[in-house]
């Protein structure tokens, strides 16, 4: 009994010994995060932008948190595109079937289950922490060569930022920690909770999904409410010149932020106009820099209420200066998937759309296109290819579609430089999408195919032959091993 | 007697050869003070600097040797040949586009003795060549031999955005020796002018023709530049592109693709014609034409006219050859895109906020690496919107280059080097709108709109007026104004 006793005490003394950790502490062993925390392994096509008809295959081990009946928590980061899902608990032994019940790339979370019912014997649930205190002692753990790694993490900050591959702008945790190699899901602990999943990371700095906003669409999605991330379309800037709020003829005290530009949408009138004082959203108001003050975070950018406990879809109420008086307006939050981008992002679960033509390959430009630069592609693709991202879509142009490089053939002979040439028009018919290229295709003019790029330094004009085009495109085909000609996904337009 | 007077003349004659012979004699060595002006704050100069440089006298006691090695100067002195004595000189000629300038030496004592150094013909490649110069690292004349490697266009980074036949060797072009002739059988064959990065044992020289075109020019007392058609032709060797313009399937004939804003030039070619002639050179389907044994790009066949000069030109157009004489004339329209020199930067302060023409120099002030740096905006506007959106291109951007903090702009959010759009309302197309907006409106606040997503700051009007003479007393500016 007493060397129980001494024992308890001991166990008390190592994790109750850090300031600041709170009495549940005490309570939870490595024992039990063992039993809470998974290893999720994904096997993924991974495609080369650069040769869309090309698959890598991608094996990613990322952490998973039982969090409910057969629930294992992740986020959606790697599983896009994946062949085969596996679970393995307690950091080695076998690996157990799994499938995705869910996953929700903008909000980068998603949900994986087994059938197999040995698989979940005795594991435990974790708890999510609400909300996350920033005096709290913070580690991070993964399973590693078998065992339960235990690193030391402290709090930054709370920042409001766009996460991966997303319009949707919500509340993140910042992490320091010496860690190295994380990103994959691993959860961030304090005491016996979780309080966020590590979502990437920059030298010592870790992001980090905190919990209340898991919390908040965990719970939705089990209420059957949950529309998808939403986001302000609207542009906004500092209001903290305070001539420019006289000039606006605010009344009272400095306060708000000013708009700035309102998407065109054309067919609805819009809620908010240019030069509107954004006071409040939602209840809240809005100071001069464009924060808020969060009962959970403290100042947070007003960007955050967008994706606070709500959805698509979901009507925020906003108070504006306008026309010399205070005007309270409904604004209904756009879904951050439907964004319209000039540059879009590739829709997840999709392989790489291409069509060649007689060695010509054309591409939708997309986000991904652009990251095949790499690392530090915002710098290193193309610049007139980049600058469409800050471009809106029009009636006029709502998509781009490049001739990204030509596969050398004698047919294509003369033009076999060519890369990176924005389209403009096909036999005469204007070319947003591949399907447009396709159909254009179809009417040769007098025998020829004639291809219009956008004015500028690069070529401008290229006209192949139609009578042997098809016999070209198939020997490209054939030399360069590659399966099919095309690959359009999205529906024509 | 008569033996001995035979004797003497050829003493005479072999003395005057053996001036020829020692073309160093009338290398010149030139050291030059100048200051650059700072262009986002466009009334202050950089410190002085102090470079050398290398030249050589042609006939008319005038001195060749390369503008950039001239540029900005406040003073330039010459030395002769082993002379301690430093002469006073001024550029009398500079050509920008082509990195040459002609000096004059204000005491005409300095040539006496001198024998100008004569021109010969565009060397061959492979043979040798000696250049000749003070590059750094000494004070005494340097000599390097070196073959000639290869003979095309290269682009001139004086200027930057222009190219013109060029002469690459492997004799040792280094700082110091630019200016400096380059010379095969006692005749200058060149100007040594570039290196480049990189490339070891590697320089380039400006090559008599383009020399000669810059000597005539300037007969008339004044330099104009290389006059330009504004014609840019791709080959034409698809096989299906060439039946399209039912062109003979040869290998004559390069294809405009897209035409500079140059009114005689849009006014006579047409795109999809095919060059088959410039001047008396053939172009080849891959855009070239054989210059003096060399297959260059047909840009040099376009450089042998004159400004004011027209060019014989013969074109494929629907079906048949036509015969063009095209007028060539200096082109003005990409000013802002290279490198500019002798005129001081345009700006006006108004409450502490500088605006200034946006120009690769001012994009320059955001140091070596700006492309990374600068708004994705002012790189559109500077390089892409001029050839892409006619209708919305202006005729001199403006940038807010800086800010001279005060109470009165203290509170401004909006990052310097941002696009102006539009002050009160006035669409900004070139500086003056910028003078002339604000000095025109009587609103109790000015309006500052940016590119893009319509971002804007507002100064109180009366408070900015107010604030004017102190802002520029405080940072030194002498003027409010340069336009």
């Amino acid at each position: 009994m007493n060397v129980r006793f001494i024992h308890c005490f001991a166990v008390l003394l190592l994790f109750g010994s850090g300031p600041g950790f709170g009495s549940e502490a005490a309570k939870k062993t490595p024992g039990d995060w063992e039993r809470e925390l998974v290893s999720v392994e994904v096997h993924r096509k991974q495609y080369d932008y650069f040769q869309p008809w090309t698959k890598h295959v991608q094996t990613v081990v990322k952490a998973g948190l039982l969090i409910g009946p057969r629930e294992i928590l992740t986020t959606a980061d790697g599983l896009d595109n994946r062949t085969l899902v596996r679970l393995q608990k307690g950091g080695r032994g076998p690996w157990w079937s799994a499938g995705v019940k869910w996953a929700d790339y903008p909000a980068n979370l998603a949900v994986v289950t087994s059938t197999d019912e040995k698989f979940w014997a005795g594991l435990k649930p974790a708890t999510l922490a609400e909300p996350v205190k920033k005096e709290e002692e913070i580690q991070i753990i993964r399973w590693r060569a078998g065992n339960l790694e235990v690193r030391k993490a402290e709090f930054s900050r709370f920042t409001v930022s766009h996460p991966n591959m997303s319009d949707a702008v919500h509340v993140q945790l910042e992490l320091s920690s010496e860690i190295d190699g994380v990103g994959w899901s691993e959860p961030a602990i304090a005491g016996s909770k979780v309080v966020g999943l590590v979502f990437s990371q920059s030298g010592n700095q870790l992001q980090v999904l905190p919990s209340p906003f898991i919390r908040s669409i965990l719970d939705a999605q089990k209420k059957g409410h949950y529309k998808g991330l939403g986001y302000f379309d609207f542009t906004w800037q500092p209001a903290e010149n305070p001539e420019t709020l006289d000039y606006l003829k605010l009344e009272g005290e400095k306060r708000g932020v000013v708009v700035i530009d309102v998407p065109d949408k054309r067919d609805t009138n819009p809620v908010l106009k240019p030069r509107d004082i954004l006071l409040q959203v939602d209840g809240f108001d809005v100071d001069t820099q464009g924060d808020y003050v969060d009962a959970g975070y403290g100042h947070l950018l007003l960007e955050n209420l967008s994706t606070r406990n709500k959805w698509a879809g979901d009507p925020a109420r906003l108070k504006v200066w306008r026309d010399g008086r205070a005007q309270d307006v409904v604004y209904r939050l756009p879904k951050a998937e439907d964004a319209a981008r000039l540059v879009p992002e590739a829709p997840f679960e999709q392989e790489p759309e291409y069509v060649i033509v007689g060695g010509l390959v054309f591409q939708p430009l997309t986000k991904n296109y652009l990251r095949s630069w790499g690392q530090d592609w915002e710098r290193r693709a193309p610049f007139r290819l980049a600058y469409f991202r800050s471009q809106d879509p029009t009636p006029e142009r709502p998509a781009v579609v490049i001739l990204s490089q030509v596969l050398p053939d004698f047919y294509n002979l003369g033009y076999q430089e060519s890369r990176q040439l924005v389209v403009e028009k096909v036999n005469a018919r204007k070319v947003n999408y591949l399907s447009d290229l396709q159909q254009a295709l179809k009417k040769p003019v007098n025998g020829f195919h004639i291809l219009e790029f956008t004015k500028g330094e690069t070529l401008q004009k290229i006209v192949l032959d139609a009578a042997t085009l098809d016999a070209a495109t198939k020997r490209v085909l054939d030399r360069y091993g590659i399966d099919k000609e095309s690959v359009i996904v999205s529906p024509a337009k | 007697m008569s033996n001995k007077f035979l004797c003497l003349a050829l003493t005479v004659v072999l003395a005057s050869s053996g001036l020829a012979a020692e073309p160093e004699r009338s290398v010149i060595q030139i050291m030059t003070f100048s200051q650059q002006p700072v262009w986002d704050a466009p009334w202050r100069f950089d410190p002085v600097r102090r470079s050398s440089g290398s030249g050589f006298v042609i006939k008319g006691k005038r001195i060749m040797t390369n503008a950039h090695v001239v540029s900005w100067a406040k003073q330039i002195l010459v030395h002769r040949y082993q002379d301690p004595r430093p002469y006073l000189a001024r550029v009398k000629f500079i050509a920008h586009d082509c990195d040459l300038a002609l000096l004059e030496v204000e005491d005409e004592s300095f040539f006496s003795g001198l024998e100008p150094l004569k021109f010969g013909d565009l060397p061959k490649v492979r043979s040798t060549v000696v250049t000749h110069g003070y590059p750094a690292g000494g004070e005494q004349i340097s000599y390097t031999r070196g073959v000639v490697s290869r003979i095309e266009l290269q682009n001139y980074v004086h200027s930057g955005n222009r190219s013109f036949l060029t002469v690459q060797t492997d004799a040792a072009i280094n700082p110091g020796n630019s200016g400096g002739p380059v010379v095969q059988d006692d005749l200058v064959v060149g100007v040594a002018f570039q290196g480049m990065p990189g490339l070891e044992n590697t320089g380039f020289f400006i090559p008599p023709p383009v020399i000669h075109h810059f000597l005539k020019d300037i007969e008339d007392g004044f330099y104009g530049g290389f006059p330009m058609a504004g014609i840019r032709v791709v080959p034409l060797q698809n096989p299906a592109y060439r039946r399209y313009l039912r062109l003979p399937d040869n290998d004559l004939g390069a294809r405009v693709d897209s035409l500079l804003p140059i009114a005689a030039t849009e006014k006579l070619i047409q795109l999809d014609d095919v060059l088959l002639r410039v001047g008396k050179y053939e172009v080849a389907s891959d855009g070239t034409v054989l210059y003096e044994g060399n297959r260059v790009s047909a840009s040099a066949a376009f450089q042998t006219a004159q400004r004011g000069e027209s060019l014989s030109l013969k074109v494929w157009r629907q079906g048949k050859e036509t015969d063009i004489s095209l007028p060539m004339n200096v082109y003005e329209g990409d000013r802002s895109v290279g490198n500019q020199y002798d005129v001081l930067p345009r700006y006006f302060v108004y409450a502490g906020l500088v605006f200034t023409p946006l120009s690769l120099d001012y994009m320059k002030t955001l140091g070596q690496g700006w492309r990374d740096v600068a708004n994705a905006e002012l790189i559109y506007e500077l390089y892409y919107r001029r050839s892409e959106a006619q209708d919305s291109t202006r005729t001199e951007p403006v940038v807010l280059a800086s800010t001279l903090a005060h109470s009165v702009n203290a509170n401004f959010k909006i990052s310097n080097h941002a696009l102006v759009d539009k002050i009160d309302g006035v669409r900004i197309d070139k500086l003056e709108d910028v003078v002339r907006a604000f000095e025109s409106t009587t609103n109790t606040h000015h309006v500052i709109e940016f590119v893009p997503n319509h971002a804007f700051e507002t100064l109180n009007r009366v408070d900015a007026e107010a604030a004017q003479a102190e802002v520029l007393k405080t940072y030194g500016v002498p003027k409010d104004r340069r336009l």
